[in-house]
């Protein structure tokens, strides 16, 4: 790691080098304060960085769109819509949304539509400085640094806590990508003390994260199927099925395709009249209750309890260590926020922790 | 594909969730939350998640169209407005302004609302302008305009999370109001007692500490009761009546009668549970009462929100932080065109068209005589047509043919005026009905003011250009008065034009400015010079009218009630993920995919006794028509009750429901009626009633 890590005075220089050759995505805040990726962002637009502006919105979209036209239909032949992308830099995304992303990229290996969009996207990668609002990522091992082989660049502000006689920051190329997207930047070599001195930071900053020990005590309970059903019950009746969780969600990753046709209502006589269709995909939610219902009308998961049950094991069970190697969990604290039922992760592993050691 | 982003608000319910917009090559691809919004802080309910559905371009109208022949064609907007235009002042000539009207709509922006009233005061001369509220809360307009002087919910939403005890009475937050009732569910998670008094098991009911499971009905009863054992606890709050509230021995010696056995009995609410509510509700150092169109939808709607208020002022729960009557309104702008004055006989801001002041303001500030004679409601407008006496009628998006009570008189009425205009988004089943169609912009495509249910009035932006020629609604009026040869009166520029002329003719909208908007995330009303940053609380010292006003009102039975020929009661309720008729949620496949397969609700007793299978079709006829659909089977509902929500156009509940109204305010009683019931056979599946589907449409094209 070390032949391939350089020291950079201001971050400035480095985005201005990668916006010449990629399309600028960054962090950027709004007029009401609202802070989100941002797509074709001026590279002269001074983006926000690391812990304090994690958006509500994670950057899966970029990859893994909301809404995309899979094919068409014009009535004789079928045609593959295959999506139109430009070389893309996403520049300053944290390390739990990292760990995202190599997580989606594990589930849609083979998705062709999810993968064009990954080739054209050099990942910047930054470390947290101290942790955010609800996030608890060194919990599950997702941040708060950015993990091994999740970006293609990193940056690491080395000056946190007041200054330091060694450099600003320090920049790790992870990938073959990432060192050629710095080919041409005068860059002096880092050093051992470097990398020393980000460990020292780590450390640091894992020391800062409040008592989150609720959540690793709830996950085994749910792995030793301990959490009581009336539990679940409970729960799930302040499961309003807005579908806030899964969309916020950086690694849930299910969809739905459905089909649209093209035509005037019939009793509008019209000069422009073809019937056309189009399959579309968009991103669907577990938690509502038409998701696993199948054509007969049966449904596995009719009740709200077996689906919001079903959720969390996804998120937090030992069965998918095996495919992902991790648990989907990457603690962003997303769904803390935005279930209007008070039943994102916090409340739940907490209520679960409760309810299993009393 | 550049990505657009902009910030805008939910157009679906009145709580006034703020929503961001992604828009890339003009189309909203998805919305995502707002954290920095005051009310709705990074949530959102599945409504608003779909909102990109809702407003695609997919099944839009894009061309003005006309029927020719019984069948549609695409015109143009001259030849569309020139038609109308000529077609109104033919009937003003010969028939007198009276013969008009206008119908705005609910969904529609402030400046829309205004635009509306203004055309059909200023224009068209005539009183005749209206819109939905009239099904939803024009019992609370009524009703509190009597007690308090004043219509609106009297606190904010997050007063939630600032009472001790939350009363919920006749609503359905967590399905119809879904941000504030997670945060009712949140409020008793961090130790609110939550009372909920309502005759379904609804979500909230399940998570309530005390749920008082009333007869459909009986509210009044109900209410009663609990003031009486207030009273004979010493448990009202003599302080506030002696200083705050006038009427009160009459209104104690009222209540006397309702005894506890009586009102258990009435109600069927166990006398110890009527007591707990009352000591909670009245001990309480601040309690929240909210209500929905569980008290409004009953021809005693206006007496049932007299009776809610008489609560409340009796304890003194009003006028501070935490506490209020809060009224929950459906519609996302259903406050504004109120405020407006999309009402026939008020003007913007509650300013009386009766008053001979008023009416000069006008004159003066519009630069024209406006109307001078008492305006229909949308009912008195259709009432008026079957005796040809009303010939032309424009629409803004509202679809009365699915959403009002008693279908088919309205599909008559529409089908003998001489020009039925329709604005809409999307070909309605009232669409279907007019003699024009013209395209309109949505929520997404233009700027303008919603104002939600706590009065917060907030700015919408626009994200995408509208399809086709599609036109924003002032803008369509500004033409349309062109062509009636009076440009001038309507010649706004931009929506904030419209905006600001409105906020120089009242006084709460006075201190208001889309910059001020902007700033603040939103203004409450009144916002003018006594209340620069607007009002969070109001009547914390006096009442618009002074002293409150406690008024005795009695339980009466509903107009129809079960017998031995329509043995069920049936009732009429909303789903959590659909809304209003169905248009917009409907495009949503994840929606539409939530609906259930049953659509009447019937209790597992019930079902067994009459050995209906879950699913099973059936033929649920009232007096006034038949529909066939599926059962649900749930214990949502008590046995004996049958319940079906509004939204389906295939199995319309209002070709069922009653149409006998609330006396003052022609509110029809939806809430309540008597059904029988004939199973289908086991695999016959039910009939679709959707109008095209059994030929009116076809028949009125
Ligand atoms: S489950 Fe919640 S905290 Fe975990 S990754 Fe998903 S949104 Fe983030
Ligand atoms: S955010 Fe909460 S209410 Fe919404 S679907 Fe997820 S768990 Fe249910
Ligand atoms: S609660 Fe109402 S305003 Fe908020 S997202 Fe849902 S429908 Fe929209």
């Amino acid at each position: 790691m070390l032949n391939h890590s350089y020291l950079l005075k201001d971050l400035d220089i480095l985005k201005q080098h990668l916006a010449k050759f990629y399309s600028m995505v960054q962090i950027e805040k709004d007029a009401n304060g609202e802070e989100r990726w941002t797509d074709q962002s001026d590279p002269d637009t001074v983006g926000l960085f690391g812990h304090k502006h994690l958006p509500s919105t994670s950057p899966k979209g970029f990859l893994f769109a909301e809404k995309e036209a899979l094919y068409k239909f014009d009535g004789e032949t079928f045609e593959s819509i295959t999506p139109q992308v430009v070389p893309k830099v996403l520049f300053g995304v944290q390390a739990c949304d990292l760990t995202a992303i190599a997580y989606q990229d594990k589930f849609f290996k083979q998705d062709p539509y999810y993968q064009k969009r990954r080739e054209n996207i050099l990942l910047v990668g930054i470390d947290c400085e101290s942790p955010c609002t609800n996030g608890f990522c060194a919990e599950v091992k997702a941040g708060p640094h950015v993990n091994d082989n999740t970006a293609d660049l990193v940056v690491s502000r080395l000056t946190v806590n007041g200054s330091n006689q060694l450099a600003e920051w320090l920049v790790i190329a992870e990938t073959e990508k990432g060192q050629n997207s710095i080919k041409g930047l005068p860059l002096d070599k880092a050093h051992k003390a470097h990398f020393i001195l980000r460990n020292r930071l780590l450390d640091k900053m894992r020391s800062e994260f409040a008592d989150y020990s609720y959540i690793n005590n709830a996950i085994e309970y749910l792995n030793d199927n301990a959490v009581p059903q009336h539990l679940w019950e409970e729960m799930s009746v302040r499961c309003l099925s807005c579908s806030g969780c899964t969309n916020l969600c950086p690694t849930c990753s299910c969809y739905s395709t459905y089909e649209i046709a093209e035509k005037q209502p019939d009793n509008v006589i019209s000069e422009t009249k073809a019937v056309k269709t189009e399959t579309l995909r968009v991103w669907d939610s577990c938690l509502f209750e038409g998701f696993q219902r199948e054509a007969s009308g049966h449904n596995p998961a009719q009740q709200a309890a077996q689906r919001v049950e079903r959720f969390w094991f996804h998120k937090f069970s030992d069965e998918y260590l095996t495919e992902f190697q991790r648990y989907g969990c990457v603690g962003c604290g997303r769904c803390e926020q935005t279930c209007p039922g008070t039943i994102g992760v916090h409340s739940v592993m907490k209520r679960i922790n409760q309810e299993c050691c009393s | 594909m550049v990505q657009n982003l902009v910030n805008s608000i939910c157009p679906f319910c009145g709580v006034g969730c703020g929503i961001g917009l992604v828009a890339t090559d003009n189309n909203i691809i998805s919305v995502h939350p707002l954290n920095k919004h005051p009310i709705s802080q990074g949530k959102l309910c599945a409504k608003g998640w779909n909102t990109a559905f809702g407003i695609s371009r997919h099944g839009r109208l894009t061309h003005p169209l006309m029927k020719i022949d019984g069948k549609f064609r695409e015109v143009s907007w001259q030849q569309a407005l020139s038609h109308i235009a000529k077609s109104l002042k033919k009937f003003i000539s010969e028939s007198g302004p009276q013969s008009v009207g206008v119908i705005s709509s609910a969904r529609a922006t402030n400046e829309d609302n205004y635009a509306a009233q203004k055309f059909a005061r200023a224009v068209l001369k005539t009183n005749n302008i209206d819109h939905c509220a009239r099904i939803c809360h024009s019992p609370s307009v009524a009703g509190l305009k009597k007690t308090l002087g004043s219509g609106a919910m009297t606190n904010s939403i997050d007063d939630v999370g600032k009472a001790d005890v939350i009363f919920v009475i006749g609503a359905d937050p967590t399905e119809n109001h879904a941000i504030i009732g997670g945060q009712i569910m949140q409020a008793k998670l961090s130790g609110a007692t939550l009372i909920v008094v309502d005759p379904r098991q609804t979500r909230l009911a399940k998570v309530a500490d005390l749920h008082l499971q009333l007869n459909i009905g009986t509210n009044i009863a109900l209410l009663n009761g609990l003031l009486n054992i207030i009273f004979n606890h010493n448990w009202q709050n003599e302080d506030f009546i002696n200083q705050r509230c006038e009427g009160f021995s009459e209104l104690k010696a009222h209540v006397a009668e309702y005894t506890l056995d009586k009102v258990a009995k009435i109600t069927g609410v166990k006398g110890e549970d009527l007591v707990k509510a009352a000591k909670l509700y009245s001990q309480a150092n601040a309690s929240f009462l909210a209500y929905g169109m569980g008290i409004t939808q009953f021809v005693s709607g206006t007496n049932n929100v007299i009776a809610v208020s008489n609560l409340a002022l009796i304890c003194g729960q009003i006028g501070r932080e935490g506490t209020g009557i809060n009224p929950l309104r459906g519609q996302n702008n259903v406050q504004g065109a109120c405020d407006m004055g999309c009402l026939p006989n008020v003007y913007p801001d509650y300013q009386s068209a009766m008053d001979q002041k008023v009416r000069e303001k006008f004159t003066q500030a519009w630069g024209t005589e406006v109307a001078n004679f008492p305006g229909l409601t949308s009912l008195g407008m259709s009432h008026q047509a079957k005796d040809g006496h009303f010939k032309g009628l424009l629409i803004f998006g509202e679809d009365p043919v699915v959403t009002d009570p008693d279908r088919n008189k309205v599909a008559e009425s529409f089908k003998v005026m001489d020009l039925l205009v329709v604005i809409e988004l999307s070909m309605t089943e009232t669409a279907k009905m007019a003699d024009i169609v013209l395209p309109a912009a949505s929520f997404a495509e233009k700027q303008g003011t919603f104002t939600n249910c706590e009065r917060r009035v907030q700015l919408i932006n626009k994200a995408v250009n509208p399809p086709g020629e599609a036109k924003i609604d002032w803008q369509i009026l500004k033409e349309l008065a062109k062509e009636m040869g009076v440009p001038e009166l309507m010649d706004w520029k931009d929506s904030e034009e419209v905006f600001h002329e409105m906020t120089q003719l009242t006084h709460s909208f006075s201190g208001i400015s889309y910059a001020g908007l902007q700033q603040n995330n939103g203004l409450q009303w009144p916002c003018n010079e006594e209340h620069p940053n607007g009002s969070r609380c109001l009547h914390a010292k006096t009442f618009p009218i002074g002293k409150g006003k406690l008024i005795p009102v009695d339980h009466a039975p509903t107009d129809e009630v079960p017998d031995s020929e329509y043995p069920f009661w049936f009732t009429t309720q909303r789903l959590h993920f659909h809304y209003g008729c169905g248009s917009m949620t409907r495009k949503s496949p994840l929606l539409e995919r939530e609906t259930p397969d049953g659509l009447l609700f019937m209790h597992p007793q019930d079902a067994l006794d009459l050995g209906l299978k879950n699913h099973q079709g059936v033929a649920v006829s009232s007096r006034r028509g038949c529909v066939e659909t599926r059962v649900e089977i749930s214990d949502q509902v008590s046995p004996g009750l049958l319940s079906m929500p509004y939204h389906f156009k295939e199995a319309p509940s209002n070709l069922l429901t009653n149409n006998a109204m609330d006396p003052g305010t022609e509110m029809p009683e939806l809430k309540v009626c008597a059904v029988k019931l004939v199973p289908l056979p086991e695999n016959q599946p039910p009939r679709s009633s959707e109008l095209s589907d059994v030929g009116i449409g076809e028949q009125y094209a």
